[in-house]
């Protein structure tokens, strides 16, 4: 067969993943007590108790110099593993592996091919980033480790990571992970003053008359306006809802009036209010009135409630309920009478503001460059690299490797606590400015390949004071 | 520069700003018309020196490197032919004894202390069998366990056919290079990249290898594997230590180049052609050193110096005060030229409390009387010459201020010519004065270095503006210049400066750099 037809074999990005506590089988022969999880579950179970032992090394090894801070990665000329200790003893150890990391050199001679590793070619903080964004995804849904060891003990803690990191695996996309992983910001809809107080006066009402609502988080077009939760819980609520949840129920709006995608909208004309988590169908008297519950922080701990995501066409409003309260359909129903109109109001409101503000800004010139902001303090993201966040893959416009570069101006920026200015000029000609600030860090791409040092301080200076004209930034 | 109308705007509306292909190899063109590859300042007119690495890269290739070079010599040369004879030797360790002088070193340190943690760079050589052979800090003793550990999870990885590279954790990392029979572990505190400590991990490679040959290291574990080759390297663990040092603090290091000491170039001229004059059957190498600088390098046709052998000399030589004595007859391999035998080098003063240190270096072990004399005849030649007075005179001031370049806010640079394998930098300013500051100022030329030097994403040039100081690197296919500016220095005046010090080293270059190097 000719070689150009031999099948080429697809490596999924994921190597391996696995959760182990060192302290569970602490004797020789029971080592297969430690792994909690083991992705993928089929590899053999010496090799599952190989690999968490290396990891076990790796950590223990790297107290003898730094007792207080733990080894977070490993690198091998194949790939990386990424450690992250979230509870005392508990592990969660990542091995992402692209096919990019790998080249293969044919040989003359029908010698098999070399293969070339590329070392470099994953960046620590993006993927450090990531583990720690699943354990908070699974303490969002199941809250911590400890607390499954309190109610059922190992057994229960397994079953509950089984069923969890299963599924949600699966729906990771670490090949497209990037800088926006390791910021894990929020992007906030920009918004007039006027319109602001109506949601805000939108939130009170609701709030008022369903006494039991705790808080309520209210979107626009995947973008955030208005939360009453805790910042790190919004965070991860932000990534669950515009990575997983809005992507999945996208489609019925898009959908045509007849379409079977949508019945709920095809039986209430008042409004386009519908239930994205909960009853599909207020009307069906088979409907359940199950709602995700979620783990959310307290002054001195975490409190479970159930998250009701309620949506009419682009405004979406998460509306949070102490899990001790069993939902009704009568409550539900109350809801959707009162919210479903006045969420439908708002909406098409909000979006008439929108795109009055766009005209008035003018028809928009392709600019000479791209951005990434972020803002350590109130976590606000904006870039405009990225064209949109879907739940398969996070597009993006520029060349990987500029992404990575940004990626390398970020460590640079982490290392120390002052402010800082980085211009660099890659091998392809773009320019790339990295800029921090207090808690703020901005980062643009410009495409002017014959512009000197002087030239591209004078465009970023320019895009600052029009897209950012109330920021200080290092000159 | 050039006008508004003239900068090309390529659209973004085509998808991807993805490059057509990577431009990895090409570099931009020199910034002052007239400087191309080849004739930026600093580069030599006939030909190279010494074999210096084009880049930084070809430090990793180097197994591959060093197996054709072998084969090359296997051919060809004579000159290998001859070393090859000389492997077996046996007297190394008397002869090592003799000339320098093993200056105890006070180790004894707690190695589970907190002070013994917390040393910015911890270096340790272990065999593969997991025997502790060196340790920067603390006694090889004391460590057994933790090296024995290093090699288990070297073999470990080994095992699934892979290769352990480092360990990251907050502000700490660990980095493991293996060179069989050897294993080398580096630990840091610094923000150094793993590239940069594979670098230096080499380097201290080299030098054991530059004491015992390859061939014998590979000789030796293959008969005993438990082999403790602390018993061979005995009174040499200064020569590491002090490297580490350097390691730390010369940019030559880093930059895979030497710097040299200013001269007029007649008077050079003079000095080398005197060198050249004192030739002998089996000398290969003249090298004339002042301090740390290079005064003359003379070689033999078609043999070439690699920097880090040289530099491998610079540490030999600036690590003992003994060739003060007298002469001094060491073995010494020179591994990037040929890991599989040593060469002989007569070690001197031209005077006795001269700075003038010249090294001869001759691949016969019995040469000693001729090198000898070589020197006599040089000495007598070089002293008839009104070049030895300027040579005596310069060595009064072996550097230069960066005011002399007279650009404000100009605080340090450094600069390399790459075909030349040559640097010129001048003297810290105040602000750099202590070891301190001295080495941060170096940690920020080494960051600088690696990130333009990165492995998959390499950069033409770097711009860092930052509180403590504002700094530029830039990176063509002739030149290295990396420079520092206070914090008040704009990027318009760095921009100017460029242009500035480039001329500005052109005209001096007759002074700073070595133009016409001579072979016998």
């Amino acid at each position: 067969m000719a070689s150009g037809m031999q099948e080429k074999q697809y490596t999924p990005s994921l190597l391996s993943f696995f959760i182990y506590n060192p302290t569970f089988g602490p004797r020789e022969g029971e080592e297969e007590k430690k792994i909690l999880f083991y992705h993928p579950s089929e590899v053999e179970k010496n090799e599952k108790i190989r690999n968490v032992g290396l990891c076990e090394a790796i950590v223990q090894f790297t107290r003898t110099f730094c007792p207080t801070k733990p080894a977070k990665s490993l690198h091998t000329q194949k790939n990386r593993q990424f450690f992250f200790e979230p509870e005392d003893n508990f592990w969660i150890v990542m091995v992402p592996w692209f096919e990019t990391q790998c080249i293969e050199k044919p040989n003359k001679d029908g010698k098999p091919p070399t293969i070339e590793y590329q070392e470099e070619e994953i960046l620590d903080t993006v993927y450090g980033a990531v583990v720690r964004q699943c354990y908070s995804m699974y303490k969002l849904f199941n809250g911590t480790f400890g607390r499954a060891m309190e109610a059922g003990g190992v057994e229960l803690l397994t079953q509950k990571l089984e069923k969890f990191f299963y599924r949600y695996l699966q729906t990771l996309h670490l090949q497209s992970c990037d800088l926006l992983d390791v910021f894990g910001g929020i992007s906030f809809f920009p918004l007039d003053k006027m319109t602001y107080l109506k949601i805000q006066s939108f939130v009170n009402k609701v709030e008022e008359s369903l006494s039991l609502i705790k808080y309520t988080a209210f979107l626009y077009n995947d973008q955030l306006i208005w939360s009453g939760l805790e910042q790190d819980d919004m965070r991860i609520l932000y990534k669950y809802l515009t990575t997983s949840l809005f992507p999945r129920h996208s489609e019925p709006e898009l959908a045509g009036r007849d379409s079977p995608l949508r019945p709920e909208v095809a039986g209430n004309l008042l409004h386009y209010g519908r239930f994205l988590t909960g009853p599909t169908n207020l009307k069906d008297p088979e409907a359940k009135f199950r709602f995700p519950k979620i783990f959310v922080s307290t002054g001195d701990g975490y409190e479970e409630l159930h998250l009701i995501v309620y949506k009419a066409m682009s405004a979406a409003a998460c509306f949070m309920i102490s899990a001790s309260v069993e939902l009704t359909r009568e409550f539900c129903e109350q809801l959707d009478g009162l919210v479903g109109p006045q969420l439908t109001l708002l909406a098409s409101d909000i979006c008439e503001q929108f795109t009055i503000n766009r005209r008035i800004s003018g028809p928009e010139k392709e600019p000479q460059f791209k951005f990434i902001y972020f803002n350590h303090m109130n976590l606000a993201e904006k870039s405009t690299i990225h064209m949109r966040k879907t739940a398969s893959v996070c597009l993006t416009s520029v060349h990987p490797d500029l992404m990575k570069i940004l990626g390398d101006i970020n460590c640079d920026f982490a290392r120390v606590d002052e402010d800082e200015e980085i211009i660099v000029k890659a091998m392809t000609d773009y320019w790339v400015v990295g800029k921090k600030s207090d808690q703020r860090e901005l980062y643009v791409i410009l495409n002017q390949k014959n512009a000197n040092l002087i030239e591209v301080n004078e465009e970023v200076k320019r895009l600052c004071a029009t897209q950012f004209n109330n920021i200080f930034f290092l000159d | 520069m050039d006008g508004q109308a003239l900068r090309p705007t390529a659209s973004w509306e085509n998808g991807t700003l993805a490059p057509v292909d990577r431009l990895r190899a090409e570099r931009a063109d020199s910034p002052t018309p007239g400087l191309v590859e080849g004739t930026e300042p600093g580069a030599g007119q006939k030909s190279a020196m010494f074999v210096h690495a084009q880049s930084f890269e070809d430090l990793t290739a180097e197994a591959e490197e060093e197996a054709r070079r072998d084969d090359e010599l296997d051919k060809s040369g004579e000159c290998a032919e001859e070393l090859k004879v000389l492997v077996g030797e046996k007297t190394i360790e008397e002869q090592r004894n003799n000339s320098i002088s093993s200056e105890s070193r006070s180790k004894e340190e707690d190695v589970s202390s907190e002070a013994w943690r917390s040393h910015r760079k911890h270096v340790f050589v272990l065999s593969e069998a997991g025997k502790p052979i060196y340790t920067r800090y603390g006694t090889e003793e004391a460590l057994s366990s933790t090296m024995g550990v290093m090699m288990a999870l070297v073999s470990f990885v080994e095992a699934e056919k892979n290769i352990i590279r480092s360990i990251h954790a907050d502000g700490c990392k660990v980095v493991f290079l293996t060179k069989s029979p050897l294993v080398l572990v580096g630990v840091s505190r610094t923000c150094q990249s793993d590239k940069e400590l594979l670098r230096e991990l080499q380097y201290i490679y080299y030098q054991i290898v530059s004491l015992l040959t390859l061939t014998q290291l590979n000789h030796i574990f293959q008969h005993k594997q438990n082999y403790d080759l602390r018993r061979l390297l005995a009174g040499s663990e200064y020569l590491t230590d002090n490297l580490l040092h350097r390691l730390d603090r010369d940019p030559g290091l880093l930059l895979s180049a030497v710097t040299c000491l200013p001269l007029a170039s007649s008077a050079r001229d003079v000095v080398s052609s005197s060198l050249q004059a004192a030739k002998a059957k089996n000398l290969v190498f003249s090298i004339l050193l002042a301090g740390d600088r290079l005064v003359t390098l003379v070689r033999k046709k078609d043999q070439f110096l690699h920097h880090i052998d040289l530099h491998l000399v610079f540490n030999l030589v600036g690590s003992s005060s003994s060739f003060r004595e007298g002469e001094g007859w060491t073995p010494i391999c020179l591994p990037k030229f040929n890991t599989a035998g040593f060469f002989h080098a007569h070690i001197s003063y031209l005077e006795p409390a001269s700075e003038l240190c010249l090294i001869l270096v001759s691949t016969d072990r019995e040469d000693f009387f001729n090198m000898s004399d070589c020197k006599q005849r040089f000495l007598e030649r070089l002293s008839k010459r009104s070049a030895y007075q300027a040579l005596k005179e310069a060595l009064k001031c072996p550097t230069y201020s960066v005011a002399q370049v007279g650009i404000p806010e100009l605080r340090h640079f450094l600069y390399k010519s790459k075909s030349s394998g040559l640097y010129t930098s001048p003297e810290f300013p105040e602000v750099y004065h202590s070891d301190e500051e001295q080495e941060r100022l170096m940690g920020l030329y080494q960051d600088l270095h690696s990130c333009l030097h990165h492995p998959t994403r390499p950069l033409r040039s770097f711009y860092r503006c930052s509180e403590t100081e504002n700094l530029l690197a830039w990176v063509t296919s002739g030149f290295e210049l990396y420079l520092c500016f206070s914090p008040l220095g704009t990027k318009a005046l760095a921009v100017s400066a460029v242009n500035k010090l480039l001329k500005w080293i052109r005209k001096e270059e007759d002074r700073l750099f070595i133009l016409s190097p001579l072979t016998y």
